[in-house]
């Protein structure tokens, strides 16, 4: 108990070594150095290599990515894992990282540890992630395929017919039909339009 | 001028020796797939690609299944979902304007029809398939019977 | 004209539609048509040409053409469906390169070896064969002659090849293609219960609780069964479809249960099983104690290989692979308790939790099980091993011969069961079962076909993959190839078939259809009639006959495989080819000719013209003079009648649409082995497995052995081999519809997109795939149907421009003869 009490004195009492200005400086410096940290740490787990380091990852929706064309398509241009699963601007992707902590303890107890347990958990999980998307409308989705940017000359008949209407008007957004395009899909029963 | 004759016939012995072991080696291959000896190296085409400009191909008679006009990769039909019936299933018609599944999808293996697509016609690309942009090897002699009605009637007339 | 109202509406949009698309019709096309007798359509029936499924078409014809195809809705097999191919079927006969006119090599209008094919007669084809033909049987015998046929040949055609080989040349070189595809299967019923061919019958999908699937993908090779299970399984969630094999393909779409296993280690999974029913006391000991018997394989019994192959030299029992000694159910307890939870999940690479789920299908006493298989199980180099350890299972159990309870073996070609097995058109085989090596059966086929006392040779004949090696070494010189494609379909071509074909030593004869690479070997072409443009009879996997009448005319000079060997057999006299010690048991045929001996025998020739009827095309028929096909039918369903295997009489099939063997007193047999379904089965028994003498099957004690060529550093990967649904084997049918053709035009290479990124590919390169023995070149697929675990790539084989045969091992299985095509080590480099 009594070093307890030496330490909170020795912390209380003023400084009399170091001026105010320098411990302001040194306190901002190691902010940055400490938000930096934060951010590095955190933007190293918003990386591919970060998410299929576990193998519940690798071994389910990684592996069913590969084959999709948000892995192989013609200009290269590809998705990865945070690409549609965290969001871009910081508050939102603050929040998301706190939803987060829900997957390391998943992680910790193994919820989704083997192949039967993550197949019985799909249509949950992918639930949540439609779920998500439509509340924001499909933003993921918009940060690479912007609306005006379409060509409806150069889409497929019925791609254009759906674009220019339901998605235009705002009825629909992309999440509503363009389900399972980059992971297999859960047992589909009574999902609206399938 | 003694040795230009000599040149001009080196020259033509070449070209007959050349064009003869020419024809040998075009006639033997008979396979028109192979087109080259069987211990011969052949290179590979690039993979074709798929056809997707929506356009019904014409059948080669009522029964055969129709061609898939579209790109159907990434198109799931498993367990869980059946991606080819979000479409072209008869509720799903009106909105997406595909050609609906045909009567007899709806028919047990008995011929009594259900309320549902018949389970045993589950796994559409069984019969449905999309086409690439190969060129046929072969020509086909294949004669639709439109046109041999089409002569019979002109004969009569 | 007349236009009708609904005419000039289908006119209008007609041209309408031409109009939107900038094109004009033809004033014809706009035209509605409604005369009877312009648009009828001569409709008939026929078992589909490709595979061992055994569907039933209707064939629409005009004008001599085939016009239109479709599923028999008559058929209890298909119930009105096709798979892709199937509804094709129309199209495989319209290739613009049908053979038309025999075919020989020639160099200034003489044979040569090394000439081009130039077009002759029948009458100098035939010449040219017997000239050969006769140099053989004069100079080396008639050991030095041998015959490839086919599990497509027509039950007729495969008879009239057997009689030609093994009764009139006296040679027992003849084999079929399925060799390639079923000879594991025969050898596993053969060992187990004593006589071929599956217990169970298709009913058994509607009937099962689960399904099994040993390497096979139903949803590609047997489409149509395919979707009867589907129906079962969509149709009962309470039903499970495990699906198991080296890689991922189609068939897992309906899998509950998808396991992705090590080459090789199914028989330490199906081992495994086993023990689990064992340990679990899940045993059905009524059946097992009245039924059963335990006794244990030789083991080590190598590779078929060549002798001088070191992995042949290093196997102790490869001169005894057959063997086997008596043991107790304790020892075979002792035997299988190896195969633990934690060491087959190990060898297999399969999670135990799996594992587990998998043996307890069969060990649920209330689960009907159907284990399904065919070439991952077959084409092994221990498949006869893999056939007796699944059929451990069911034995253990109790599960088989009754409804839904069915170890059942799928077939690769439409008649392999109905003419390679039954008819027996192996190098050791005779119709029904019987052997060459077996005095008894010889004796009573020489009974059957009138002919003296030891004229079947009784030494059996080189097996398919000997042919090509004795081609090469020289031995075999005179060869036949009917029906099928054995240079693109055989492995090793490099090695071992090509320079058999082209040894200048032989005279390789090829019958077919179109100019396939095995025509592009040979030496001499014969045109042939196919399908349709003959009369016969195929036999499926579920012991179904079925029969067709010729329905369309063959183009130009084509004839069936049929009337080649029987007009053939005309260009011999007896005592050309008979030694004087056998024509002096029967003098009075030294003069006949082998046409009059084994064709005119007062058995194949006993039903006149009077009995083809009168609006039936039979070209062959009219063309001999008698009713040829019924005869030699009638005279093969006396091996089998009173013998396990009775066949209806032959009008009969024209009528149904097929009947399934033993049909005894006009019944045909579901279930065999059972009291109540099958008459052999005598009452009170309950179960008789009737083909052992004691009427108990064998369980056996059997090992996992690894294969003979595993990758290692420099051959880093798997290659496994295989079909695909839009084509029919070597492709020279399908290869030749366009929709097929541009449905799959090309062989591509499947592999694991991390597999292509640590060699430097992507999708779409070409690279080189090399084997010890051969290279060809290949485009990657990394997202196609197939999808291969990191290891292992896969080629199928219908492509005749990827002869990926070039690649592939000649191992065997050292029983049944059966190459592996599902196993050796490959590397995959950039070109």
């Amino acid at each position: 108990m009594k070093w307890l009490k030496n330490f909170w004195r020795t912390f209380n009492r003023p400084s009399v070594h170091f001026s105010l200005g320098f411990l302001a400086l040194g306190g901002f410096i190691a902010g940055i150095i400490f938000w930096g940290g934060f951010n590095t740490a955190l933007e190293m787990t918003n990386t591919e290599e970060f998410c299929v380091g576990c193998h519940e990852m690798r071994d389910n929706v990684f592996e069913e990515l590969q084959p999709t064309i948000h892995y192989s398509n013609r200009s290269g241009v590809r998705a990865t894992c945070p690409d549609c699963h965290v969001p871009h601007e910081w508050s939102n992707k603050i929040a998301r990282k706190m939803a987060a902590s829900k997957e390391v303890w998943g992680k910790i107890f193994g919820t989704i540890a083997t192949r039967d347990k993550f197949l019985e958990k799909r249509r949950h999980l992918a639930e949540n992630e439609w779920a998500r998307l439509k509340a924001n409308d499909s933003l993921e989705c918009r940060n690479c395929h912007n609306f005006d940017s379409m060509d409806f000359t150069l889409q497929g008949k019925r791609a254009a017919a759906m674009h220019s209407t339901a998605l235009a008007s705002g009825e629909k957004t992309c999440i509503d039909c363009h389900k399972g395009i980059a992971h297999h899909l859960p047992d589909m029963k009574g999902v609206k339009g399938w | 001028m003694k040795q230009k004759t000599f040149i001009g016939f080196t020259l033509t012995m070449a070209i007959a020796f050349f064009s003869t072991v020419m024809t040998q080696v075009n006639a033997d291959p008979i396979n028109p797939i192979l087109k080259a000896e069987i211990d011969e190296e052949v290179t590979a085409p690039e993979i074709a690609k798929p056809i997707k400009n929506d356009i019904k191909q014409a059948r080669n008679y009522p029964m055969q299944p129709p061609l898939v006009p579209h790109n159907i990769r990434g198109y799931e039909i498993n367990l869980n979902v059946n991606k080819c019936m979000a479409c072209h299933n008869r509720t799903r018609t009106e909105e997406s304007q595909a050609p609906m599944i045909s009567v007899t999808h709806y028919m047990d293996r008995d011929g009594n029809f259900l309320a549902e697509i018949s389970p045993r016609r589950y796994f559409c690309n069984q019969c449905h398939v999309p086409q690439t942009d190969a060129k046929p090897v072969v020509k086909n002699e294949f004669v639709d019977m439109e046109k041999m009605v089409i002569k019979a009637e002109k004969e009569e007339e | 004209m007349n236009i009708t109202r609904r005419g000039f509406v289908k006119a209008s949009a007609a041209s309408a539609a031409a109009t939107a698309a900038g094109i004009t019709l033809p004033a014809t096309a706009s035209n509605i048509i409604t005369r009877t007798g312009s648009t009828e359509l001569k409709w008939d029936k026929a078992p589909c040409r490709f595979c061992g499924t055994g569907c039933s078409i209707n064939v629409a014809t005009k004008n001599g053409k085939v016009v239109a195809t479709h599923g028999d809705i008559k058929s209890p097999v298909n119930r009105g469906l096709n798979c892709v191919k199937g509804y094709f079927l129309s199209k495989i006969m319209y290739g613009e390169d049908r053979l038309t006119q025999p075919l020989l090599r020639m160099k200034d209008g003489k044979y040569d070896k090394n000439g081009d094919f130039a077009p002759i007669s029948w009458d100098a084809a035939f010449d040219i064969m017997a000239e050969k033909y006769k140099a053989a049987l004069n100079t080396k015998g008639a050991g030095s002659i041998g015959m490839f046929g086919s599990g497509q040949w027509t039950v007729m055609e495969g008879y009239a090849a057997v009689k030609l080989m093994k009764a009139g040349f006296r040679t027992n070189h003849l084999e079929p293609n399925a060799r390639h595809c079923m000879a594991s299967a025969v050898g596993g019923f053969m060992r187990t219960f004593g006589i071929d061919e599956p217990m169970g019958c298709y009913d058994d999908f509607e009937a099962a609780d689960a399904f099994v699937l040993w390497g096979s993908n139903m949803a590609e090779m047997h489409p149509i069964l395919w979707t009867r299970l589907t129906d079962r399984r969509l149709s009962n969630p309470d039903v499970d479809v495990a699906v198991l094999s080296t890689y991922q393909h189609r068939s897992f779409d309906l899998a509950d249960l998808p396991i992705i296993f090590e080459p090789q280690s199914d028989l330490a999974i199906l081992n495994y099983i086993a023990n689990y029913i064992i340990e679990k006391d899940k045993v059905n000991w009524e059946f097992v104690n009245k039924h059963t018997n335990f006794r244990r394989g030789v083991t080590d019994i190598g590779y078929g290989l060549r002798d001088e192959h070191p992995a042949q030299k290093a196997a102790k029992n490869a001169g005894n692979a057959k063997g086997s000694t008596p043991m107790t159910f304790a020892e075979f307890k002792e035997f299988v308790s190896e195969y633990t939870a934690e060491k087959t999940a190990e060898i297999s690479g399969v999670g135990e939790a799996q594992l587990e789920k998998l043996a307890k299908l069969y060990a649920d006493p209330n689960k009907k099980v159907m284990s399904l298989w065919t070439m991952g199980m077959n084409q092994h180099t221990r498949g006869v091993w893999a056939n007796n350890l699944i059929y451990n299972i069911h034995l253990l159990t109790g599960k088989i011969s009754t409804p839904g309870n069915s170890p059942f073996s799928l077939t690769g070609q439409p008649s392999a069961c109905g003419t390679a097995r039954e008819v027996g058109t192996f190098s050791h085989r005779l119709p029904a079962d019987m052997v060459v090596a077996n005095p008894k059966h010889r004796a009573y086929a020489e009974k059957i076909w009138k002919l003296p006392e030891g004229t079947v040779p009784p030494k059996p004949g080189y097996h398919a993959v000997l042919h090509n090696r004795k081609l090469k070494d020289g031995d075999l010189n005179v060869y036949w190839v009917q029906c099928n494609n054995n240079m693109q379909a055989a492995a090793n071509i490099n090695e071992e078939g090509f320079p058999g074909y082209r040894n200048p030593d032989n005279f390789i004869i090829v019958s077919d259809v179109y100019p396939t690479v095995t025509a592009q070997a040979g030496d001499l072409i014969l045109p042939t009639a196919m399908w349709v443009e003959k009369e016969g009879a195929y036999g499926n996997a579920e012991r179904r006959t079925q029969s067709w009448y010729q329905q369309v005319k063959a183009p130009g000079e084509a004839k069936s495989d049929m009337w080649q060997m029987v007009e053939f057999s005309k260009r011999f006299k007896i005592n050309e080819v008979w030694p004087a010690d056998l024509i002096a048991k029967q003098p009075e045929l030294a003069e006949k000719t082998l046409y009059e001996v084994l064709f005119k025998n007062g058995n194949v020739d006993a039903y006149g013209l009077n009995e083809v009827p009168d609006d039936r095309l039979n070209d062959e028929a009219r063309e001999f003079g008698f009713y040829i096909q019924k005869g030699l039918f009638e005279e093969y369903a006396a091996f089998g009648r009173d013998h396990g295997h009775d066949l209806a009489p032959y009008d009969r099939y024209h009528q149904e649409r097929g009947l399934r063997w033993p049909v005894v007193d006009g019944v045909e047999t579901k279930w065999r082995y059972r009291e109540g379904s099958d008459p052999y089965v005598k009452a009170g028994k309950g179960f008789e497995f009737y083909g052992k003498p004691d009427g108990k099957a064998i369980i056996f004690a059997l090992p996992y052995e690894a294969a003979p060529e595993v990758p290692d550093k420099e051959y880093d990967l798997w290659l496994s081999t295989g079909r695909v649904l839009e084509h029919w084997h070597s492709g020279s049918m399908t290869q030749r519809v366009p929709e097929l053709h541009k449905a799959v035009p090309d062989a591509l290479i499947y592999m694991h997109p991390q597999d292509a990124k640590k060699r430097g590919l992507r999708r779409g390169d070409e690279v080189k795939l090399t084997s010890r023995r051969g290279h060809i070149n290949i485009r990657v697929e990394t997202r196609g149907r197939n999808k291969p675990p990191q290891g292992l790539v896969f080629v199928p084989w219908f492509d005749a421009a990827r002869l990926i045969n070039k690649v592939t091992l000649d191992a065997t299985d050292p029983i049944s003869k059966q190459t592996d095509f599902k196993k050796c080590a490959v590397k995959v480099e950039k070109v």
